[in-house]
This record gives C-alpha cells, structure tokens and sequence, in this order.
C-alpha cells in the first residue's frame, strides 16, 4: 500500500521514471539500441557533434541527450526541443527519427554479463553458461522489458529498415572509422558535418578520454552513482573480442539462435546455419546491399 | 492532464478501478488476441467467447468479460480474472506476450473499415479529402499501435517461427470459419466437440453479431464514447470489398507502401 502512493505521488507530481510511456513529439530523435552496443559512446559523439561549446561529460550528458530509463517524464518535458533522447525500448511506433545502433551479439553477451553483475543484477559468480540460454531467450532480470538482442533488433529493422527516418549504424563500422559513421549522423541530423567538427568530437568521446571522466565523474552520473567501482561502465571499446573470450558452445548457440540475422547484418558467421531459420517476412538483404556501398554514395 | 484529472486517476488507481492499459501486469500463460484495429478481432473474441462458455448465450457484454480488453475493463478485473486468462490487444510486438494469436486483414479492406471508423467517432466527417485520409492511414498518423505495416511486420519478424505464435489470415476465417477456429481452440488447449465448434461459428455470425450489437451495443466499452449510432460497429464482415470500393490511387498508393509484405502473406496486388 505504501508503495502504491509513492507510486501515485510520482505519477501525479511527473516524478516516474519515462520508461516507454513519455510524451514524445514529432520532432524527438531517438539513439535506440539493445543494452551494451555502443549506445553511450554514440550519445557522447552526438553530443560533442550537436554542442561544441561545451565538451560532454558523465555530468552533462543527461541534460543534453536525456536517456528515458534514468530520467522522470518531468525530466524529459524540461529538455528544450528539438530533444535527442536515449532509448533502450524495442519497437516503439512513436518514435518517428531513430539512429539504431547494432553490435554483434557475440560480443554484446560478454558485455552484458559482466554489466548485470556490475548491478548485482546477477551474482557475482553466476556461470556463464548458464547465462548464455537466458541471454538468447530474453529470460533475464533487467532485460525483461527489452526482449532479446534478436527480438529488438528485428522488431526496429522489419518495421523501419527502409525509412529515410531510420539510419542503422554498426558498432564495429564506428569503431573502424568513427568520423565517417558520425558524419552520417550529422546528415541524418542535419547538422554541422565538417572535418574538424566531426575530428573534435571523436577525439572528445574517445574511449580514453570517457575512462577518465568515468573515474572522477561516476559518483555524479545517475547511471554508475552508488555502483562498485571495480567494474567499470565504460568496457573494452573493442569489437571482436569473443574471438578470443567466448567459450565454444556459447558461440554456438548464439549463431544457431540469430545466424541468419546476424548474417545480414555483416556478422561472419563460424558455423553454417540452416536455410530454414531464415526469418521471414523481412528482405534485410536489401539493407546490407545498400549498406555495403561506399559512404560516398550513401545520402 | 490537470492536477485534478491527475488526483482523480491517482485515487481510481488505489482502488484498482482504472483500465490498466499499457500498464497491464502480463503473466507468462496469458494468451493476446492481437491484430490491427478493423481486423476482426471483435469476431475473433466472440468466437472464443462461445468455445469458453455456450450457455448463458455470448453478448458484447460477456465476450469483453470473457475476453477482455485493456482499455474495456478495470485492473481489479485482470487481477481477479481466473488464470490462464485471453486478452485482446491491437499493440505492436511486445516481447512480454509469450502467447500471441495473430489476426492479419488486407490492408486495402483495413482502410475502409478504418475509415468508417473513423466517421462512427466523429474523427473526421464525410468532406474530409479521401487521400489525404489515405496517406495518414499509410503513415499510420493517428494509429497509437503503428501503421499497418509497422504493427504486421513487427510480429512476423520476430515470432513467425515460434511454436506460441498463431498467424490467421481475417480471408481464411471467412472461408473456412470452423477450420480456422479448430486451430484457435488447438493453440489454447480447449477440448471442444465438432457440434460445439459449428454451434460456435454460427452464434459468431454477422448476422447474429448485428443483432447482438441493437441490443447490448450502446453499454459496450468500445462503443460507450462513440458519437454517431448510425454507424454500426459490425460492418459488412467480408473480404475483397476494396476491388469495388476503394479508390485506384488509395490502393496504388497502399500497394506501393507494403507490396513484399502483402504478397508473403499471400494477398495479391493489382498494381
């Protein structure tokens, strides 16, 4: 019962959490990913990109790309528009301009364990074996919202991939070659695409420069405030790291799980994968077409 | 919402009297009926409502009882609602429904339904132009569960292949009435009897569901907030109407925005 008024109380002074029921407006933009791809990295890109004035830190970044699971409704209705707002969610119709960032699942499931034990969500010593079925089935504690990596990804892809509203960014091509990624963020945004803005911004969200801000600034980020500090939020920054880290049979139960998918996303698979867990009803093969020419050529 | 408006929800919701919506609490053996809006699933839930219960006779009443809606009853009702329960939904994918039937319609009847829908709810009157109607309908502008396209393709993408996902095409459920809904009885676990099935199916008919809407129609949730009562909400109930009523450029333009996604589910285009 105490519970249920401090609920009410929230609702009625706009104090819960935004979560997936916020007023958005037409003219939001939405940086949506699975947990764990890339997402905070590209917040402060945009944000060094969209502000220059001012270099983004763990203490600003919510004020300038707010993000709907750490932030109130009253929070995210004081952000000027037009609002850059970060988002975890799957498949959500009302947001209208999304940049979807994607990461291999093969790397996303080591980060994503050693993250849920970073929040006690998960027991330090849980297996990890055991964590890989849960991980593919969607069956985790702070994942039960979001779906699983393939439900989130496919729901965003099947319903937008053709959208000049949506751009699809890989994590491992913005590693590879971050000012050419963001330069397609600032054409999608609109925004001010010259070699030495997009030059500034890489270096000021480079994974360097965000570990050091991590280790002074942590205690005043709603995100890490009052987390152990032993594992850090800001992780390897590397793609491919499952080459080496991710045991054998995770590997291949992940690619049996998403083959296909990740297939079409780039993503060399090790295994072969059966023609007949092909999904259907998407052609993704369109996308990795248009996604495979040259920057240059992409608007 | 004023602070008033705010204080009056905050008080129905300690009494649990408020439509739970999107804040339903969602348990892992519930079934969703799921579709677009104006895809059959009002008909869907009255055939369901006569495989649960043949006597007393299915009104609107009991089949939103039966298989409620979120938005048509109150949270104390899902919360007291002997489990495992059937809901009906028109949301997009929602990975918390681990049980999901899916009723899917030819775009190109969806919009005229939605259209007079749309008139039924006083939205918008007879002047407004018809394909600046079609455009919004294909930008799914005044859809709180995505365009068409969006909400079919959200689905199929991600649960086509699972065992707890049952895809019905609106077109087979008109030709073949009973066989579809053997499938529905199947996928829910229901023993019901050859005879039970067709008494079923003919209680669900558009005849009988017309009737049905004269007596109790005006008391349902879903027409309560309804201005015009010369608009029915069961309408002609048959598939293809659009190859004599639609427009060429509303379905060109439909066509245009979905054709892959129609041909996969087997609706032929035109264009």
């Amino acid at each position: 019962m105490f519970g249920e008024l401090k609920y009410i109380l929230k609702y009625v002074t706009g104090k819960d959490l935004a979560g997936r029921h916020f007023a958005t407006f037409p003219d939001d933009t939405f940086i949506v990913s699975f947990p764990r791809s890339g997402n905070t990295w590209t917040r402060f890109l945009i944000g060094n990109l969209v502000r220059p004035n001012e270099p983004i830190t763990f203490l600003n970044v919510e004020k300038v790309i707010p993000d709907t699971s750490a932030l109130s409704k009253r929070d995210l209705k004081r952000i000027p528009r037009p609002r850059i707002i970060k988002s975890h969610q799957f498949f959500d119709s009302r947001y209208k301009k999304v940049i979807y960032i994607v990461r291999d699942p093969r790397d996303v499931v080591l980060s994503y364990y050693n993250f849920q034990r970073k929040y006690g969500e998960l027991e330090d010593k849980y297996p990890f074996d055991q964590y890989v079925p849960r991980f593919i089935a969607g069956d985790l504690p702070g994942l039960l919202g979001w779906g699983s990596w393939g439900d989130h990804v496919l729901s965003w892809l099947a319903t937008r991939h053709n959208s000049s509203s949506f751009l699809l960014l890989r994590y491992e091509d913005m590693l590879a070659e971050p000012a050419r990624e963001l330069a397609k963020v600032a054409r999608f945004l609109g925004t001010d695409s010259s070699p030495e803005a997009l030059t500034l911004a890489v270096e000021r969200s480079s994974a360097e420069n965000m570990r050091k801000m991590e280790k002074t600034q942590s205690e005043g980020w709603v995100v890490t405030k009052g987390r152990r500090k032993d594992i850090p939020f800001v992780g390897t920054a590397k793609g491919g790291g499952w080459q080496s880290k991710l045991p054998e049979s995770a590997l291949e139960e992940i690619e049996s799980a998403w083959g296909p998918l990740m297939k079409a996303l780039g993503y060399d698979l090790m295994r072969n994968v059966s023609p007949a867990l092909e999904p259907p009803f998407i052609q993704l093969e369109d996308w990795a077409a248009r996604h495979t020419q040259p920057a240059s050529e992409t608007v | 919402m004023p602070l008033i408006g705010q204080l009056a929800y905050g008080v129905k919701h300690v009494l649990e009297l408020d439509h739970p919506k999107h804040n339903l609490v969602v348990y892992p053996d519930d079934t969703f009926i799921v579709s677009f809006p104006k895809s059959g699933n009002t008909w869907t839930r009255f055939l369901i409502a006569n495989l649960l219960q043949l006597e007393p006779r299915i009104t609107f009443l009991d089949m939103e009882r039966l298989v409620p809606s979120p938005d048509g009853q109150a949270r104390r009702f899902f919360k007291a609602m002997p489990r495992p329960r059937i809901i009906k939904e028109h949301a997009s994918f929602d990975p918390q429904y681990k049980n999901v039937i899916y009723i899917v319609r030819d775009p190109r009847d969806v919009i005229i339904s939605g259209y007079n829908f749309l008139l039924k709810g006083e939205i918008i009157d007879e002047s407004y132009p018809y394909m600046t109607f079609v455009d919004e309908f294909i930008r799914g502008i005044r859809s709180h569960v995505g365009s068409w396209g969006e909400n079919v393709a959200s689905w199929l993408a991600t649960r086509a292949n699972s065992p707890r996902f049952l895809l019905l095409r609106y077109e087979d459920m008109l030709s073949e009435t009973a066989g579809e809904l053997k499938k529905v009885a199947d996928f829910l676990g229901l023993q019901v009897s050859d005879s039970h099935l067709s008494e079923a199916v003919t209680r669900s008919s558009a005849d009988n569901m017309r009737k049905l809407e004269k007596m109790h129609g005006d008391n349902w949730a879903q027409n309560r907030h309804m201005k015009r009562k010369d608009i029915p909400f069961v309408r002609a109930a048959k598939a293809g109407g659009w190859r004599s009523t639609l427009p060429q450029p509303a379905v060109a333009a439909i066509e245009s925005a979905w054709g892959p996604l129609m041909s996969k589910l087997g609706y032929e285009l035109s264009t």
